[in-house]
């Protein structure tokens, strides 16, 4: 299956190439890319981060382990694989969910009590801009059940575990695996058409 | 795409964020030997990805990239926690004597390895191991630069017990005793492997014994390794 339009968007349109190029002079160790960079996205990758590390500090941890990722791999990114804003939200989503499950392992703790009031949860079908790519995802979302829909949500912007949601929707964690299965399929299905 | 159903659901749900600490560590290694699996999770990735877009920016503490900067350039200390650390490992008075004497014999073999490894150009030499004491349970997972002669260890899902460090050791007959690459953080803790000989490097075992706090006094494992591994090599 291949991926069209891979990242649209917000995320690889106009700003996206000047991120590219910086990413390609970080490649060849240029400091000076390196700070602007870091100026021009910094704002968005911790808002990545933080969402799913409620601490400020471990969030700030986190943001640095990226960071210095980005300065080590800059030389892997391809721009024909996606977008660089993507590519950088991607590692900086990864570094938090390795930590977030690192410091919470398994079903410990009740994550879904510690969620920020409702006020803060992202709701991507609310964007008043959107991509085609985004925009298509929604399409697909919206064929989701609600409640599945819901801890597709929660796992991608606040990093719910199986465990969490099971707790967070009162499922057993069968239940979840279950749901998820069937919304990703679903997804993909949409998606590849 | 040619993996098999279980494995797109396990990538699927790799690039979804669900999977715990052990299953994600070894979905982690395994993409870096297997392309498909790889590129099934970069597929994953990119589908979810424009949900990035709909994700507000949150302005992050100010001193942060200065900090950033003192890592890349290597000359300062981390953060506060990563300095606070170096400065216990520092304390150690065997790690201060055998730095010196390592980094003699260190000048010694760079330049014997770096005139070999000038004269023909390889790929990287990348290799990483999982460190578990079970095949259920990876607790640490190190990657290793030969080129650069670099390891890094991260924990997985491993806390070191209240009161006591983990230390990192190189096993290997070639090197004799048992050889410290240093006392593990909470963080990613990165060792330089000068003047130890890159075929033992490569055929090492790597093990994680549990010291007092600060790492072994004596410069040698105080009890059997809790968590044990090996390299492999990374497909180029």
């Amino acid at each position: 299956m291949t991926i069209r339009g891979a990242v649209p968007g917000e995320l690889s349109a106009g700003k996206g190439d000047d991120l590219a190029q910086l990413l390609s002079l970080i490649a060849g160790r240029d400091a000076a890319a390196f700070s602007t960079l870091y100026k021009r996205t910094s704002a968005k990758l911790y808002g990545v981060v933080a969402r799913i590390h409620n601490r400020g500090d471990v969030a700030a941890d986190v943001l640095q382990e990226t960071y210095v990722r980005i300065w080590e791999k800059a030389g892997e990114f391809d721009p024909v694989k996606g977008s660089p804003l993507a590519w950088m939200a991607t590692i900086a989503r990864n570094r938090a969910l390795d930590e977030v499950r690192r410091i919470r392992p398994e079903s410990l703790d009740d994550q879904p009590d510690s969620l920020e009031p409702a006020a803060e949860e992202v709701d991507p079908l609310a964007a008043r801009e959107r991509s085609e790519g985004l925009a298509r995802l929604i399409g697909c979302l919206q064929g989701l059940d609600e409640e599945k829909r819901e801890a597709v949500m929660l796992a991608y912007y606040r990093g719910l575990s199986r465990e969490a949601l099971a707790k967070r929707f009162a499922r057993p964690v069968a239940t979840i695996k279950t749901w998820l299965h069937r919304s990703l399929a679903e997804l993909r299905d949409c998606l590849g058409s | 795409m040619t993996v098999t159903p279980d494995d797109d659901f396990a990538a699927a749900e790799y690039a979804l964020g669900t999977l715990d600490a052990s299953e994600r560590a070894t979905l982690a290694a395994r993409r870096l030997r297997d392309r498909e699996l790889d590129e099934a999770i970069r597929a994953w990735e990119a589908r979810l990805a424009p949900l990035l877009e709909a994700t507000p920016e949150i302005e992050p503490p100010r001193d942060l990239l200065p900090a950033i900067e003192a890592r890349i350039w290597g000359a300062a200390p981390r953060s506060p926690v990563d300095a606070a650390f170096i400065a216990l490992q520092r304390s150690v008075a065997f790690w201060r004597a055998a730095a010196v004497a390592a980094s003699v014999i260190a000048i010694v073999l760079a330049i014997g390895f770096v005139a070999r490894e000038m004269s023909r150009q390889p790929a990287p030499r990348e290799y990483v191991a999982i460190l578990q004491k079970d095949g259920a349970s990876p607790a640490f997972e190190v990657t290793v630069n030969l080129d650069k002669q670099e390891l890094r260890i991260r924990p997985v899902a491993a806390r070191a017990p209240p009161g006591k460090s983990y230390e990192l050791w190189i096993i290997d007959a070639k090197l004799g005793a048992p050889r410290s690459l240093g006392v593990i953080g909470d963080k990613s803790h990165a060792a330089n492997l000068f003047g130890i000989d890159p075929a033992a490097v490569e055929s090492a075992t790597y093990a994680v014994t549990v010291e007092p706090p600060g790492g072994s006094p004596d410069g040698k494992p105080s009890g059997p390794p809790v968590f044990v591994g090996k390299l492999i090599a990374v497909a180029p």
